[in-house]
């Protein structure tokens, strides 16, 4: 990425902070299986996981934490790590291919560009269930296509923070279109006003599985790219030099960030600084090489978000706190300290 | 010329009047009247304009007098006061940051200013008013943003993004004690989300009712200097003005308006991008168009409101969506325009 240290990372440190990641992100994910918001302890959580798991048979008491143990939280868990996982990568694409280090679906206008989406269908007849997913993907699209155009503005591509701002209006002009329709529409409030503030809670496991074809699609996309993507941050003639299309790649990298954010917010509504956080992390643990940011940016991502989601059922028991209010908490100072630590061009 | 030089009769003084700037305000004064009028006019039950002029003198029916005297001239007085004061305090924040998109809603004192609010509306164990939690979440949100960018002026974009992720903070802390309050009615929620007119607390409009005519004198007893401030620290130095003072007294004066503007209205920020713009348009190059910016403030939040009472009735809009949604495309023209400076 521009303006960071070229420094030279041992082949294998990689790879050793992938391995820790994903331990981290297993014990977080036993963590958000144990501990809620609910009277259901630690301890009854475990013997309740180790009767789902294990299979025992067990006493009434029992019964009712495997209920929540196996019902409740075991969905929410997987969905805070296809979320985190997914936004985080979609934050390294966008990244990489506006050659932005700011560069961030939640503060470009992506997710909100989705939820308006949602908004429409919903306001429109859609039932949530069925038509959310792919209306969140065509959202995003949408928002997607809008942060590229604005990005080869002549003088807004080379301007790191005015491309941000242009998204933090962009995402405030569809936040407001979003509240509008809510205020429209009774029914369409009740049905998203909780979703609209980003939560991971009362998710059914057949909204999981109509994430995954998006998300496989996005990966496959994501694989394919990750080399072509590392030439265009050489930049553009030396891709082409090497046999890559930018136009092609940026495509592919608009479908795949769609997808990947359309998949997110459908499920766990507008989140942001996720995409932002988990990249930052991801380069300062790994170096400037795209690929590995990449792919370290997926465990980061993931664990950010379980671990914004555990806080956001212990903090204010036994009420739950919106889980876009603590990734912001948490994403806001790193924007700060980006801004602060780079030598942005045009800072 | 659009100067004319205007002589005592003992020619011992003169002044300058900016011919253009004096059209500006007085078209602006004349929409402005019009529109609030109109505000006074329309309604749940209209009111024929007469029949309004005279209720606000307190003639006619007494139902009517009640509705424009107790109603909507509150109302009218809470919508004019905080715009100017929001477009007041956008037109200082951009002159003293030399940068058009250096308003206090985009750079987090707004969002400051209403999580302290809010604090005090939720009762999470502060006594003070809200006007006066608005005054130290502002103060505190502009004191980060400083820490956190070093100063203003001479990195203005870092300034901006500070501001954004100070701002962005405030307003996850705002609905984190939204979220903790049992307020299920949404529309208790909205002023401090989208910002509203619809409940006003009288106290914070009395408030404003005496700071603001106290602010707009301070700011033009600012404004040879900000004209000067506007080019450089040096140039403004060369002309002997106190560079350092000045930023402070004209940010002092942008946090106080602010705050005070939020308590009243909620966060309505984006009245202090176009007020200035507007102004900024209508009037002449030289100088800073404060007292122009303040018209064409108190007139677009009086619009807004009206429209968004009107526009869908019984169902309302709140003012702050409807500047969001008009604002927002002209920010971003702004913003994108191809090969334009921002700065200065």
């Amino acid at each position: 990425m521009t303006g960071l240290p070229l420094v030279s990372v041992p082949r294998n440190r990689p790879r050793l902070w992938l391995a820790l990641l994903s331990a981290g992100l297993a014990a977080a994910c036993v963590a958000s299986l144990l501990f809620g918001a609910g009277s259901t302890g630690p301890g009854a959580s475990l013997r309740g996981l180790l009767a789902w798991i294990a299979g025992l048979d067990a006493g009434p008491d029992d019964a009712r934490a495997r209920f929540v143990v196996e019902s409740l939280r075991a969905p929410r868990t997987l969905i805070g790590v296809l979320v985190g996982a997914a936004l985080g990568a979609a934050g390294a694409l966008l990244q990489a291919v506006t050659r932005n280090p700011l560069a961030e679906p939640g503060l470009l206008g992506v997710s909100a560009g989705s939820a308006l989406a949602v908004a429409i269908a919903i306001a429109l007849g859609a039932s949530a269930a069925t038509l959310r997913v792919p209306v969140a993907q065509l959202g995003a699209l949408a928002g997607c296509v809008a942060v590229l155009a604005a990005s080869r503005v002549r003088g807004v591509g080379d301007d790191p923070i005015r491309l941000v701002l242009a998204g933090a209006v962009l995402s405030g002009l569809l936040g407001s279109l979003t509240s509008m329709i809510l205020l429209f529409d009774e029914r369409t409030a009740d049905e998203i006003r909780f979703w609209v503030v980003g939560s991971l809670a009362g998710r059914r496991p057949a909204d999981i599985m109509a994430l995954l074809p998006g998300l496989g699609v996005a990966l496959a996309i994501v694989v394919v790219i990750a080399r072509p993507l590392a030439a265009l941050a050489l930049g553009e003639r030396v891709a082409t030099g090497l046999g890559h299309r930018p136009r092609t790649v940026r495509l592919l990298v608009i479908v795949a960030v769609a997808l990947l954010v359309g998949s997110a917010t459908a499920i766990a509504g507008p989140i942001a600084f996720v995409g932002l956080v988990a990249p930052f992390a991801a380069r300062l643990l790994a170096g400037p090489d795209i690929r590995r940011t990449l792919w370290l940016s997926l465990p980061i991502g993931a664990l950010l978000t379980v671990g914004a989601d555990i806080a956001s059922r212990l903090l204010v028991r036994p009420s739950e706190l919106p889980l876009g209010v603590l990734t912001a908490l948490v994403g806001a100072p790193v924007l700060v300290a980006v801004v602060r630590l780079r030598r942005l061009p045009g800072l | 010329m659009w100067r004319i030089a205007a002589r005592g009769h003992d020619g011992r003084w003169s002044i300058l009047v900016d011919k253009r700037a004096t059209a500006a305000n007085l078209l602006l004064t004349g929409l402005l009247l019009a529109a609030s009028l109109a505000s006074l006019c329309l309604g749940s039950a209209s009111i024929g304009a007469t029949a309004a002029l005279r209720g606000l003198f307190g003639h006619g029916d007494a139902m009517t007098v009640f509705v424009i005297r107790e109603l909507r001239l509150t109302r009218l007085a809470a919508g004019l006061l905080s715009g100017a004061a929001f477009a007041l305090a956008g037109c200082l924040m951009q002159t003293l940051a030399r940068n058009r998109l250096a308003t206090p809603g985009i750079i987090g004192i707004d969002n400051g200013a209403t999580a302290f609010a809010v604090a005090s509306v939720v009762g999470t164990g502060f006594g003070l008013a809200p006007p006066a939690m608005a005054l130290a979440g502002a103060a505190t949100a502009t004191a980060i943003t400083f820490g956190l960018a070093g100063g203003v002026g001479t990195r203005g974009y870092r300034f901006i993004v500070a501001g954004i992720g100070v701002g962005a903070a405030f307003g996850a802390g705002t609905q984190l004690m939204l979220a903790r309050a049992p307020i299920d009615n949404a529309n208790t929620a909205y002023p401090w989300t989208v910002g509203s007119l619809n409940a006003a607390d009288p106290l914070a409009v009395e408030l404003l009712a005496v700071g603001l005519p106290a602010a707009l004198v301070g700011a033009g007893l600012l404004a040879r200097a900000l004209a000067a401030v506007r080019f450089s620290d040096a140039v403004a130095r060369g002309l002997g003005i106190r560079v350092g003072r000045c930023r402070l007294h004209a940010l002092a004066l942008a946090v106080l308006l602010s705050a005070l503007a939020v308590a009243v209205a909620g966060p309505v920020g984006l009245i202090a991008l176009m007020g200035p713009e507007i102004a900024r348009h209508l009037s002449s190059r030289r100088g800073v168009p404060l007292f122009g910016a303040a018209l064409a403030g108190a007139l677009i939040m009086v619009v807004a409101d009206l429209v968004g009472r009107r526009v869908l009735a019984p169902i309302e809009i709140p003012a702050g969506l409807i500047t969001s949604v008009v604002g927002a495309p002209f920010l971003l023209w702004i913003l994108l325009r191809p090969g334009h400076r921002i700065g200065a």
